[in-house]
Protein backbone atom coordinates (compact mmCIF):
# COMPACT_ATOMS: atom_id res chain seq x y z
CA UNK A 1 0.00 0.00 0.00
CA UNK A 2 3.02 2.17 0.94
CA UNK A 3 4.71 1.40 -2.54
CA UNK A 4 1.19 2.49 -4.11
CA UNK A 5 0.95 5.34 -2.67
CA UNK A 6 4.64 6.51 -3.13
CA UNK A 7 4.36 5.73 -6.80
CA UNK A 8 1.18 8.20 -7.12
CA UNK A 9 2.77 10.28 -5.39
CA UNK A 10 5.74 10.71 -8.01
CA UNK A 11 3.37 10.71 -10.93
CA UNK A 12 3.03 7.02 -11.64
CA UNK A 13 -1.21 6.64 -11.92
CA UNK A 14 -2.18 4.24 -9.12
CA UNK A 15 -4.18 2.35 -11.45
CA UNK A 16 -1.10 1.01 -13.41
CA UNK A 17 -0.21 -1.12 -9.73
CA UNK A 18 -2.79 -3.56 -8.95
CA UNK A 19 -2.94 -6.21 -6.37
CA UNK A 20 -5.37 -9.33 -5.80
CA UNK A 21 -5.56 -12.10 -4.26
CA UNK A 22 -7.00 -15.35 -5.42
CA UNK A 23 -7.17 -18.98 -4.71
CA UNK A 24 -6.60 -21.43 -6.96
CA UNK A 25 -9.64 -22.62 -7.20
CA UNK A 26 -11.02 -19.34 -8.36
CA UNK A 27 -10.34 -19.58 -11.95
CA UNK A 28 -13.92 -17.24 -12.67
CA UNK A 29 -12.49 -15.03 -10.26
CA UNK A 30 -9.50 -14.95 -11.89
CA UNK A 31 -10.90 -14.06 -14.97
CA UNK A 32 -12.80 -11.35 -13.47
CA UNK A 33 -9.63 -9.87 -11.79
CA UNK A 34 -7.94 -9.74 -15.36
CA UNK A 35 -10.49 -8.45 -17.31
CA UNK A 36 -10.97 -5.31 -14.45
CA UNK A 37 -7.17 -4.70 -14.55
CA UNK A 38 -7.16 -4.49 -18.28
CA UNK A 39 -9.91 -2.05 -18.28
CA UNK A 40 -8.11 -0.02 -16.00
CA UNK A 41 -4.75 0.11 -17.37
CA UNK A 42 -7.01 0.55 -20.82
CA UNK A 43 -8.12 3.12 -19.72
CA UNK A 44 -4.46 5.14 -18.49
CA UNK A 45 -3.39 4.39 -21.94
CA UNK A 46 0.34 3.85 -22.70
CA UNK A 47 2.91 4.41 -20.10
CA UNK A 48 4.83 6.84 -21.42
CA UNK A 49 6.45 8.68 -17.86
CA UNK A 50 8.44 5.93 -16.33
CA UNK A 51 9.91 4.14 -19.01
CA UNK A 52 13.59 4.05 -19.72
CA UNK A 53 15.15 4.53 -22.96
CA UNK A 54 16.62 1.65 -24.72
CA UNK A 55 19.36 1.67 -26.86
CA UNK A 56 18.19 0.59 -30.14
CA UNK A 57 19.69 -2.54 -31.27
CA UNK A 58 19.83 -2.93 -35.08
CA UNK B 1 24.03 24.51 24.49
CA UNK B 2 27.01 25.26 24.19
CA UNK B 3 28.06 24.49 27.80
CA UNK B 4 26.81 20.35 27.11
CA UNK B 5 30.59 19.64 25.57
CA UNK B 6 31.80 19.82 29.15
CA UNK B 7 29.68 17.42 30.69
CA UNK B 8 30.18 15.31 27.09
CA UNK B 9 34.17 14.83 28.30
CA UNK B 10 33.62 14.40 31.45
CA UNK B 11 31.46 11.63 31.02
CA UNK B 12 33.65 10.02 28.18
CA UNK B 13 36.63 10.50 30.00
CA UNK B 14 34.98 8.37 33.23
CA UNK B 15 33.44 5.99 30.78
CA UNK B 16 36.84 5.04 29.23
CA UNK B 17 38.70 5.36 32.38
CA UNK B 18 36.63 2.71 33.91
CA UNK B 19 36.65 0.30 31.16
CA UNK B 20 32.70 0.89 30.65
CA UNK B 21 33.27 0.96 27.13
CA UNK B 22 36.21 0.46 24.62
CA UNK B 23 35.45 3.72 22.37
CA UNK B 24 33.32 6.89 22.59
CA UNK B 25 32.01 7.70 19.32
CA UNK B 26 31.31 11.52 18.79
CA UNK B 27 32.28 14.73 16.89
CA UNK B 28 35.67 16.63 16.06
CA UNK B 29 36.38 20.14 14.72
CA UNK B 30 36.10 19.46 10.98
CA UNK B 31 38.99 20.86 8.72
CA UNK B 32 36.66 23.02 7.48
CA UNK B 33 34.57 25.60 9.25
CA UNK B 34 30.77 23.90 10.16
CA UNK B 35 31.76 20.83 9.16
CA UNK B 36 32.37 18.36 12.38
CA UNK B 37 33.41 15.80 11.72
CA UNK B 38 32.83 12.01 13.65
CA UNK B 39 35.64 10.56 15.39
CA UNK B 40 35.96 7.18 17.17
CA UNK B 41 38.16 8.25 20.70
CA UNK B 42 39.58 5.17 22.44
CA UNK B 43 41.60 7.11 24.77
CA UNK B 44 40.96 9.14 27.76
CA UNK B 45 43.35 11.63 27.26
CA UNK B 46 41.85 12.22 23.35
CA UNK B 47 38.54 13.07 24.89
CA UNK B 48 39.51 16.75 24.79
CA UNK B 49 39.38 16.28 20.88
CA UNK B 50 35.06 15.90 21.26
CA UNK B 51 33.57 19.19 20.39
CA UNK B 52 29.76 19.59 20.60
CA UNK B 53 27.84 22.67 18.80
CA UNK B 54 25.44 23.61 15.94
CA UNK B 55 27.24 21.66 12.95
CA UNK B 56 26.89 18.16 14.61
CA UNK B 57 24.27 17.29 12.10
CA UNK B 58 26.07 13.86 10.94
CA UNK B 59 23.72 10.66 12.17
CA UNK B 60 26.21 8.46 14.37
CA UNK B 61 24.46 5.72 14.61
CA UNK B 62 25.59 5.14 10.72
CA UNK B 63 29.18 3.82 12.89
CA UNK B 64 27.70 1.59 15.47
CA UNK B 65 26.20 -0.70 12.40
CA UNK B 66 27.85 -4.53 13.25
CA UNK B 67 30.17 -3.30 16.07
CA UNK B 68 30.99 -5.75 18.54
CA UNK B 69 32.82 -3.52 20.77
CA UNK B 70 31.16 -1.99 23.96
CA UNK B 71 30.76 1.93 22.88
CA UNK B 72 29.31 4.82 24.15
CA UNK B 73 27.43 7.29 21.72
CA UNK B 74 26.54 10.72 22.11
CA UNK B 75 22.97 11.08 20.43
CA UNK B 76 20.31 13.27 19.31
CA UNK B 77 17.06 13.05 19.47
CA UNK B 78 16.74 11.43 15.90
CA UNK B 79 20.16 9.32 16.24
CA UNK B 80 18.67 7.81 18.83
CA UNK B 81 15.38 7.22 17.30
CA UNK B 82 17.95 5.52 14.84
CA UNK B 83 19.70 3.50 17.52
CA UNK B 84 16.21 1.96 18.04
CA UNK B 85 15.37 0.91 14.88
CA UNK B 86 18.77 -0.25 14.88
CA UNK B 87 18.52 -2.72 18.10
CA UNK B 88 15.32 -3.45 16.06
CA UNK B 89 17.43 -4.63 13.19
CA UNK B 90 20.21 -7.16 15.24
CA UNK B 91 22.21 -4.17 14.08
CA UNK B 92 24.11 -4.03 17.52
CA UNK B 93 23.17 -4.91 21.33
CA UNK B 94 21.31 -2.63 23.31
CA UNK B 95 23.78 -4.16 25.91
CA UNK B 96 26.76 -2.74 23.84
CA UNK B 97 25.76 0.52 24.32
CA UNK B 98 26.42 3.08 26.66
CA UNK B 99 23.79 5.93 25.24
CA UNK B 100 24.69 9.96 26.35
CA UNK B 101 21.46 11.57 25.31
CA UNK B 102 21.66 15.05 23.82
CA UNK B 103 18.55 17.14 24.19
CA UNK B 104 18.91 18.75 20.38
CA UNK B 105 17.24 22.15 19.33
CA UNK B 106 18.19 21.72 15.99
CA UNK B 107 21.77 21.69 13.58
CA UNK B 108 22.49 24.11 11.50
CA UNK B 109 22.32 24.07 7.45
CA UNK B 110 25.58 25.58 6.67
CA UNK B 111 23.96 25.55 3.06
CA UNK B 112 21.60 28.33 4.13
CA UNK B 113 24.29 30.40 5.78
CA UNK B 114 26.82 30.15 2.47
CA UNK B 115 23.64 30.85 0.44
CA UNK B 116 23.71 34.33 3.00
CA UNK B 117 26.87 35.11 2.72
CA UNK B 118 29.81 36.47 0.11
CA UNK B 119 32.87 34.52 -0.06
CA UNK B 120 34.03 31.92 1.87
CA UNK B 121 33.49 31.39 5.29
CA UNK B 122 36.70 30.49 7.44
CA UNK B 123 35.30 30.92 10.81
CA UNK B 124 32.57 30.86 12.67
CA UNK B 125 31.51 30.69 16.50
CA UNK B 126 27.68 30.54 18.14
CA UNK B 127 26.25 31.75 21.35
CA UNK B 128 23.00 30.01 22.61
CA UNK B 129 20.95 31.97 19.91
CA UNK B 130 23.17 33.51 17.25
CA UNK B 131 25.91 32.28 14.97
CA UNK B 132 28.90 34.67 14.05
CA UNK B 133 30.53 33.72 10.76
CA UNK B 134 33.87 35.40 9.57
CA UNK B 135 34.28 35.51 5.46
CA UNK B 136 37.27 35.66 3.29
CA UNK B 137 36.24 39.16 2.96
CA UNK B 138 36.94 39.84 6.73
CA UNK B 139 33.32 40.79 6.87
CA UNK B 140 31.15 39.45 10.32
CA UNK B 141 27.76 38.31 10.07
CA UNK B 142 25.16 36.95 12.49
CA UNK B 143 22.24 35.11 12.21
CA UNK B 144 19.88 34.20 14.32
CA UNK B 145 19.90 30.63 14.29
CA UNK B 146 16.60 29.65 14.28
CA UNK B 147 16.46 31.26 10.83
CA UNK B 148 19.17 28.87 9.72
CA UNK B 149 18.59 25.48 10.82
CA UNK B 150 18.29 22.64 8.71
CA UNK B 151 14.42 22.06 7.44
CA UNK B 152 13.87 18.84 9.39
CA UNK B 153 15.45 20.43 12.91
CA UNK B 154 12.45 22.98 12.40
CA UNK B 155 10.32 20.18 11.97
CA UNK B 156 11.19 17.91 14.65
CA UNK B 157 9.28 16.54 17.46
CA UNK B 158 11.81 14.14 18.85
CA UNK B 159 14.24 16.13 20.12
CA UNK B 160 15.14 14.85 23.14
CA UNK B 161 16.65 11.25 22.94
CA UNK B 162 14.33 8.67 22.90
CA UNK B 163 16.35 5.78 24.97
CA UNK B 164 20.02 7.06 26.64
CA UNK B 165 21.98 5.92 29.56
CA UNK B 166 22.56 9.29 30.68
CA UNK B 167 20.92 12.75 29.59
CA UNK B 168 24.04 15.06 29.27
CA UNK B 169 21.32 17.80 29.99
CA UNK B 170 18.28 18.95 30.83
CA UNK B 171 15.12 18.03 28.39
CA UNK B 172 14.52 20.72 25.94
CA UNK B 173 10.75 21.65 25.27
CA UNK B 174 9.54 19.49 21.92
CA UNK B 175 7.72 21.46 19.64
CA UNK B 176 4.36 21.35 18.05
CA UNK B 177 4.13 21.77 14.08
CA UNK B 178 2.44 20.32 11.19
CA UNK B 179 5.32 18.27 9.78
CA UNK B 180 4.00 17.72 6.57
CA UNK B 181 3.02 20.51 4.45
CA UNK B 182 5.61 20.46 1.95
CA UNK B 183 4.05 16.27 1.19
CA UNK B 184 0.28 18.10 1.41
CA UNK B 185 1.43 20.41 -1.06
CA UNK B 186 2.71 18.16 -3.41
CA UNK B 187 -0.07 15.47 -2.84
CA UNK B 188 -2.68 18.43 -4.06
CA UNK B 189 -0.80 18.78 -7.23
CA UNK B 190 -2.25 16.91 -10.54
CA UNK B 191 -0.28 13.74 -11.44
CA UNK B 192 1.40 16.19 -14.63
CA UNK B 193 2.84 18.47 -12.26
CA UNK B 194 3.79 15.83 -9.87
CA UNK B 195 5.77 14.06 -12.41
CA UNK B 196 7.62 17.37 -13.35
CA UNK B 197 8.24 18.38 -9.73
CA UNK B 198 10.26 15.58 -9.65
CA UNK B 199 12.00 15.37 -12.80
CA UNK B 200 13.06 19.13 -11.70
CA UNK B 201 13.68 17.62 -8.77
CA UNK B 202 16.04 14.93 -9.33
CA UNK B 203 17.20 16.36 -12.74
CA UNK B 204 20.60 18.10 -10.88
CA UNK B 205 21.49 14.48 -9.26
CA UNK B 206 25.21 13.11 -10.34
CA UNK B 207 24.54 10.08 -8.40
CA UNK B 208 26.95 10.10 -6.00
CA UNK B 209 25.35 8.28 -3.37
CA UNK B 210 26.16 10.32 -0.73
CA UNK B 211 22.55 10.60 1.16
CA UNK B 212 22.88 6.37 1.32
CA UNK B 213 26.11 6.50 2.43
CA UNK B 214 25.23 9.41 5.11
CA UNK B 215 21.86 6.78 5.93
CA UNK B 216 21.91 5.19 8.92
CA UNK B 217 19.29 2.64 7.54
CA UNK B 218 21.31 2.17 4.43
CA UNK B 219 23.97 -0.89 5.64
CA UNK B 220 23.10 -3.37 3.23
CA UNK B 221 25.93 -5.37 2.34
CA UNK B 222 25.33 -4.75 -1.09
CA UNK B 223 23.13 -1.86 -1.84
CA UNK B 224 20.60 -2.51 -5.14
CA UNK B 225 22.08 -0.01 -7.41
CA UNK B 226 25.31 -2.05 -7.34
CA UNK B 227 23.63 -4.89 -8.46
CA UNK B 228 24.65 -6.18 -11.45
CA UNK B 229 22.46 -9.55 -12.16
CA UNK B 230 19.92 -8.62 -12.76
CA UNK B 231 20.63 -4.65 -12.97
CA UNK B 232 17.78 -3.22 -11.27
CA UNK B 233 19.25 0.26 -12.11
CA UNK B 234 21.10 2.10 -14.84
CA UNK B 235 24.39 3.60 -13.68
CA UNK B 236 24.28 6.78 -15.38
CA UNK B 237 22.37 10.29 -14.46
CA UNK B 238 18.98 9.12 -17.06
CA UNK B 239 15.99 10.70 -15.43
CA UNK B 240 14.67 7.36 -14.79
CA UNK B 241 17.72 5.71 -14.00
CA UNK B 242 18.21 8.46 -11.28
CA UNK B 243 14.49 8.58 -10.14
CA UNK B 244 14.10 4.48 -9.63
CA UNK B 245 16.67 4.95 -7.21
CA UNK B 246 15.63 7.59 -5.10
CA UNK B 247 12.23 5.73 -5.09
CA UNK B 248 13.82 2.90 -4.24
CA UNK B 249 16.05 3.96 -1.82
CA UNK B 250 13.05 6.21 -0.54
CA UNK B 251 11.23 2.98 -0.39
CA UNK B 252 13.67 1.21 1.39
CA UNK B 253 12.88 3.38 4.25
CA UNK B 254 9.37 2.94 4.70
CA UNK B 255 8.57 2.89 8.07
CA UNK B 256 12.17 3.14 9.38
CA UNK B 257 13.21 6.95 8.39
CA UNK B 258 13.62 8.83 11.61
CA UNK B 259 13.93 12.25 8.89
CA UNK B 260 17.79 13.01 10.90
CA UNK B 261 18.08 15.05 7.68
CA UNK B 262 21.29 12.94 6.99
CA UNK B 263 20.67 12.50 3.12
CA UNK B 264 20.02 16.04 2.18
CA UNK B 265 22.68 17.16 4.33
CA UNK B 266 25.35 15.24 2.61
CA UNK B 267 23.83 15.88 -0.98
CA UNK B 268 26.23 17.98 -2.56
CA UNK B 269 23.62 19.62 -5.24
CA UNK B 270 20.95 19.94 -2.42
CA UNK B 271 18.13 17.67 -3.47
CA UNK B 272 15.48 17.22 -0.69
CA UNK B 273 14.90 13.66 -1.37
CA UNK B 274 13.12 14.06 2.39
CA UNK B 275 9.95 14.65 0.38
CA UNK B 276 9.99 11.02 -0.55
CA UNK B 277 10.70 9.37 3.22
CA UNK B 278 8.45 12.26 4.40
CA UNK B 279 5.73 10.87 2.73
CA UNK B 280 6.37 7.48 3.51
CA UNK B 281 6.42 8.52 7.03
CA UNK B 282 3.28 10.21 6.89
CA UNK B 283 1.45 7.11 5.18
CA UNK B 284 2.99 5.15 8.21
CA UNK B 285 1.59 7.36 10.92
CA UNK B 286 -1.80 7.93 9.46
CA UNK B 287 -2.68 3.73 8.27
CA UNK B 288 -0.61 2.15 10.91
CA UNK B 289 -0.04 4.82 13.63
CA UNK B 290 3.45 4.22 13.13
CA UNK B 291 6.19 6.54 13.94
CA UNK B 292 10.14 4.81 13.69
CA UNK B 293 12.24 3.91 16.75
CA UNK B 294 9.83 5.02 19.66
CA UNK B 295 10.58 1.82 21.29
CA UNK B 296 13.06 -1.06 21.38
CA UNK B 297 10.19 -3.36 22.53
CA UNK B 298 7.81 -2.52 19.85
CA UNK B 299 7.58 -4.59 16.54
CA UNK B 300 7.50 -2.14 13.36
CA UNK B 301 4.58 -1.82 11.58
CA UNK B 302 5.81 -3.52 8.47
CA UNK B 303 7.03 -6.69 9.85
CA UNK B 304 3.40 -7.26 12.10
CA UNK B 305 -0.07 -8.20 10.70
CA UNK B 306 -2.87 -6.66 12.09
CA UNK B 307 -6.35 -7.23 11.31
CA UNK B 308 -7.59 -3.45 11.16
CA UNK B 309 -4.50 -2.78 8.44
CA UNK B 310 -6.03 -0.98 5.37
CA UNK B 311 -6.31 -3.75 2.65
CA UNK B 312 -8.29 -1.41 0.04
CA UNK B 313 -6.09 -1.73 -2.06
CA UNK B 314 -6.02 -5.85 -2.33
CA UNK B 315 -8.87 -6.92 -4.72
CA UNK C 1 -4.00 4.45 -31.46
CA UNK C 2 -7.13 2.88 -32.09
CA UNK C 3 -5.56 -0.37 -31.81
CA UNK C 4 -2.83 -0.18 -29.01
CA UNK C 5 -3.04 -3.16 -26.44
CA UNK C 6 -2.02 -2.63 -23.07
CA UNK C 7 0.95 -4.48 -21.63
CA UNK C 8 0.49 -5.87 -18.35
CA UNK C 9 2.93 -7.80 -16.50
CA UNK C 10 1.20 -10.45 -14.08
CA UNK C 11 3.37 -11.67 -11.01
CA UNK C 12 1.43 -14.76 -9.68
CA UNK C 13 1.83 -16.71 -6.95
CA UNK C 14 3.12 -20.67 -7.75
CA UNK C 15 0.15 -21.93 -5.43
CA UNK C 16 -2.97 -19.55 -6.03
CA UNK C 17 -3.28 -17.27 -8.77
CA UNK C 18 -0.89 -19.16 -11.01
CA UNK C 19 -2.93 -22.48 -10.23
CA UNK C 20 -6.43 -20.15 -10.98
CA UNK C 21 -5.00 -19.47 -13.88
CA UNK C 22 -4.13 -22.94 -15.08
CA UNK C 23 -7.70 -23.80 -13.89
CA UNK C 24 -9.07 -21.01 -16.28
CA UNK C 25 -7.04 -22.39 -19.35
CA UNK C 26 -8.02 -26.20 -18.74
CA UNK C 27 -11.67 -25.06 -17.94
CA UNK C 28 -11.63 -23.10 -21.39
CA UNK C 29 -12.59 -19.95 -19.97
CA UNK C 30 -11.71 -16.42 -22.42
CA UNK C 31 -9.87 -13.62 -20.63
CA UNK C 32 -8.27 -10.61 -22.29
CA UNK C 33 -4.85 -11.94 -23.85
CA UNK C 34 -3.00 -8.65 -22.48
CA UNK C 35 -1.28 -9.97 -19.41
CA UNK C 36 2.05 -11.45 -19.23
CA UNK C 37 2.80 -13.86 -16.54
CA UNK C 38 5.53 -14.17 -14.44
CA UNK C 39 5.24 -17.07 -11.78
CA UNK C 40 6.81 -16.51 -8.56
CA UNK C 41 7.10 -19.02 -6.18
CA UNK C 42 4.83 -17.67 -3.51
CA UNK C 43 4.09 -13.45 -3.22
CA UNK C 44 6.27 -12.82 -0.77
CA UNK C 45 8.62 -13.40 -3.50
CA UNK C 46 7.35 -9.80 -5.03
CA UNK C 47 9.78 -6.66 -4.68
CA UNK C 48 8.99 -3.32 -5.66
CA UNK C 49 12.22 -3.71 -7.84
CA UNK C 50 9.99 -6.03 -10.33
CA UNK C 51 7.45 -3.65 -9.77
CA UNK C 52 9.08 -0.63 -10.89
CA UNK C 53 11.55 -3.24 -13.61
CA UNK C 54 8.30 -3.68 -15.39
CA UNK C 55 6.96 -0.46 -15.49
CA UNK C 56 10.94 0.76 -16.38
CA UNK C 57 11.07 -1.86 -19.48
CA UNK C 58 7.77 -0.74 -20.51
CA UNK C 59 4.98 -2.24 -19.24
CA UNK C 60 1.55 -0.55 -18.86
CA UNK C 61 0.60 -1.99 -15.82
CA UNK C 62 1.63 -4.11 -13.31
CA UNK C 63 -0.61 -6.84 -11.58
CA UNK C 64 0.58 -8.69 -8.59
CA UNK C 65 -1.87 -11.86 -7.38
CA UNK C 66 -1.61 -14.20 -4.59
Amino acid sequence: MLLSNLLEYMGIERNRLHMSWVSSAEATKFIDVVTEVTEAVRALGPNKYFIKDQAKVA
Amino acid sequence: MLTYIDEIRAASARLLQEGAVEMVVGFRQGSQPMMNEPCLIRRPEDVDTLVWDSHCGINLTNYLTNRKEKIAVIAKGCDARNIVTHIIENKIEREQLYILGVPCQGMVDKRQIAMRVAGEITEVGESDTEIRVQTTRGEIQTFAKAEVLQQNCTLCTHRNPVLYDALIAEAVSEQTVDRYTDVAAIEAMTIGERQQYFQDLFAPCIRCYACRNACPLCYCPTCFVDEAQPQWVGKGQDAVDVMTFHFLRAYHCAGRCTDCGACERACPVGINMRVLTKKLEKDCVNNFGWEAGLSPDVRPALDTFNLDDPDKLIK
Amino acid sequence: MSDWEPKIVAFLCNWCSYGAADLAGVSRLQYPPNIRVIRIPCTGRMSPKFALSALRNGADGVWVSG
